[in-house]
């Protein structure tokens, strides 16, 4: 599965342009996380890998912004393994090893629309970078 | 030693450091051993027991001498990378707080970032004033220094290693920051603090071995206890330790700078002791378990010194990752980390093994029977002293009615009750001032129905957070049946704090 961030626009949001591409291209679309309301918004979406350049496309032509998120990064070299982050995470993205390690799953964090764990890392090791460019051709692939 | 003894003493644990056949082990592996096997078993077979703790430990900092300027300088100020140092002694000697924020960088670098740097080796940029005086005439200093530069560069941790610590949570509606990190509204999440069942004093809750002069493992170097730590409060399980090490010789992996959001900047610190097993009882106590040590689950929310105390937990349970609070499951994490803990008790193990660390004997033992006491306040102003009655209306009333009230008897504020007096909601002079320009004439228009509120025996420093915090200047005070009081005002709290 891949995952796309959408960002929806003030006149956007009031047109239904994730049901018609979920409709047209028949995806089945999976939403991690929403924040919207009449001002705009943004949705994470997880898609199959082998439809995600057309989604796109589907999405851009219609004027959204989409972007592959960059999801939270840690700095291994800050981060001395405290474990303030673990019980905060949502979606039980970070977990305790066995030697006491912190282990982030890249797969589980829902990336920059949670960044609950951000703030709360004494070692300022946790960082959510938010990728703003919607031209944005190189589109990972997982 | 003889079969029959049943004591051994530091003086035979450090001959067969010498030799390289003393038997260490780390707390976790003695506890196995003993689980396994029996108290007698491990008393025989074990000399030492290593400990360990790596977690935020506020009251710690350095002592450095910066040697003399010419011409020369007696600091009266100092920053170094633009943390406020203080100057307690002479000319050019500096404390360095770990909690001394970046006037540059407040809440992301302080004083245990300027700690960890030092001891990384890196530059730090050093600015001094002072009066000036015929002996040390300088008033500006600007320049740069490395550890190596400096004359001393002590470790000087006032309150280190404390047994074990609270469990902290917020019932309250709203996130709160604190210097148990980040709690989420509504039990959402539990965050808790210390090594548990490796925890040094855990392992020598007696201070049978643990006294002035004992060497211990201090931010990856050798360092001394030098005193009971302050607050140290032995006889409910809160014991401290105050300790001294040469920092030129520690490792910036062992002390680590550290900021939690919206508290403050602080160090993580390093410490383990080697807990010398000198008769069957000290086997016995280093057996000690996670789930034989009990803490509170303390809210958070209340701002007060005593706040509510939710129920008790073991650091077993708090270790599992989740814990039960009035029937609902809470995630709990840990604060320190356990990872590195379990790391310096390694450490000082193969320090002792190979013979690079001999143990001491106390010069002086720790109290066991002080006590941590309150402050003595001579005055703790609370909502009751400066409350004044309320002027209020009901919602029937006209808004023409309510603008007269404000204007004669000259408040800002009327609070609308029902019958029998009960908050129903609150009416500014700027709501009213609004309904006129707009035209409305019923209360229900402008009324405000989610009111905050204080309670009479609350301190008038909560109520004055509260009023920050949401923007507000005043509150009704209300009993538990919510009938209205009076009302305390930003201008009660400006007239007797000043502010």
């Amino acid at each position: 599965m891949a995952r796309i961030l959408l960002r929806f626009s003030e006149e956007q949001v009031s047109q239904p342009i994730a049901s018609q591409i979920i409709i047209e291209y028949k995806v089945p679309m999976a939403i991690l996380s929403a924040h919207m309301n009449s001002k705009g918004g943004e949705i994470l979406a997880e898609i199959p890998d082998e439809l995600q350049e057309k989604i796109v496309a589907a999405f851009r032509e219609r004027g959204v912004s989409v972007t592959v998120p960059k999801l939270i990064e840690v700095d291994k070299e800050k981060c001395f393994s405290c474990g303030s982050c673990v019980a905060l995470c949502p979606v039980e993205a970070i977990k305790v090893a066995q030697d006491c390690s912190i282990e982030f799953s890249k797969e589980k964090c829902v990336g920059s629309t949670c960044s609950i764990c951000v703030d709360a890392c004494p070692a300022k090791a946790i960082k959510s970078i938010k990728q703003n460019n919607s031209e944005q051709s190189n589109i990972r692939k997982k | 030693m003889s079969k029959l003894s049943k004591t051994r003493s530091i003086e035979e644990i450090n001959e067969k450091i010498r030799k390289g056949d003393v038997q260490v082990l780390t707390a976790e592996e003695m506890k196995k051993l003993v689980e396994s096997s029996s108290v007698e078993v491990a008393f025989k077979e074990v000399d030492v027991v290593t400990t360990g703790t790596f977690g935020a430990m506020c009251s710690s900092g350095a002592v450095i001498n910066l040697g003399h300027s010419d011409p020369p300088i007696k600091i009266a100020h100092a920053w170094m990378n633009d943390v406020e140092v203080c100057h307690p002694g002479a000319a050019v000697d500096l404390f360095i707080g770990a909690t001394n924020q970046s006037e540059k960088q407040p809440f992301e670098y302080g004083g245990g970032h300027v700690i960890q740097d030092l001891v990384a080796g890196k530059e730090i940029e050093l600015r001094a004033t002072a009066y000036g005086t015929d002996c040390y005439p300088r008033t500006q200093l600007k320049t740069s220094i490395t550890k190596n530069d400096l004359n001393q560069f002590y470790l000087l941790n006032f309150r280190n290693c404390y047994q074990r610590y609270n469990c902290a949570v917020n019932t309250s509606d709203e996130t709160i920051y604190t210097y148990m990190s980040k709690l989420l509204p509504h039990l959402r999440n539990a965050t808790f603090s210390g090594a548990g069942e490796l925890n040094p004093l855990m392992n020598d809750p007696d201070y049978e071995t643990i006294g002035m002069g004992t060497r211990i493992f201090l931010g990856g170097g050798q360092g001394y206890v030098i005193g009971e730590g302050t607050q140290h409060s032995p006889k409910n399980l809160n014991g401290t330790l105050m300790v001294k090490g040469d920092a030129k010789k520690m490792s910036p992996e062992f002390l680590q700078g550290a900021s939690f959001t919206r508290y403050g900047t602080t160090m993580y610190v390093g410490l383990g002791i080697p807990i010398p097993i000198l008769n069957e009882g000290l086997a016995k106590k280093t057996a000690i378990r996670d789930s034989e040590i009990i803490t509170d689950v303390v809210d958070y929310s209340v701002m007060r010194r005593d706040r509510p105390k939710l129920r008790q937990v073991s650091y077993r349970e708090l270790k599992s990752g989740s814990i039960t609070i009035n029937d609902k499951k809470v995630r709990v994490s840990s604060l320190s980390s356990l990872k590195m803990a379990k790391k310096v008790s390694q450490t000082l193990k193969s320090w002792i093994e190979e013979g690079q660390f001999f143990l001491t004997s106390p010069i002086e033992r720790l109290p066991t029977d002080t006590v941590f006491k309150p402050m003595r306040q001579t005055e703790i102003p609370f909502v009751v002293t400066v409350m004044h009655p309320a002027i209020t209306c009901t919602e029937t009333e006209e808004i023409r009615d309510i603008a007269k009230r404000i204007v004669t008897q000259s408040v800002n504020h009327i609070v609308v009750v029902d019958d029998i007096g009960k908050l129903k909601g609150i009416v500014t002079s700027w709501d009213v001032t609004r309904a006129m320009a707009e035209g409305k004439k019923g209360l229900s228009d402008i009324e405000t129905h989610n009111v905050f509120t204080a309670k009479p025996d609350e301190p008038l420093e909560v109520a004055s957070k509260r009023m920050a915090q949401h923007n507000i200047s005043a509150l009704p005070v209300v009993d538990v049946e919510n009938k209205v009081l009076g009302i305390v005002t930003a201008e009660d709290v400006a007239e007797l704090l000043g502010r």
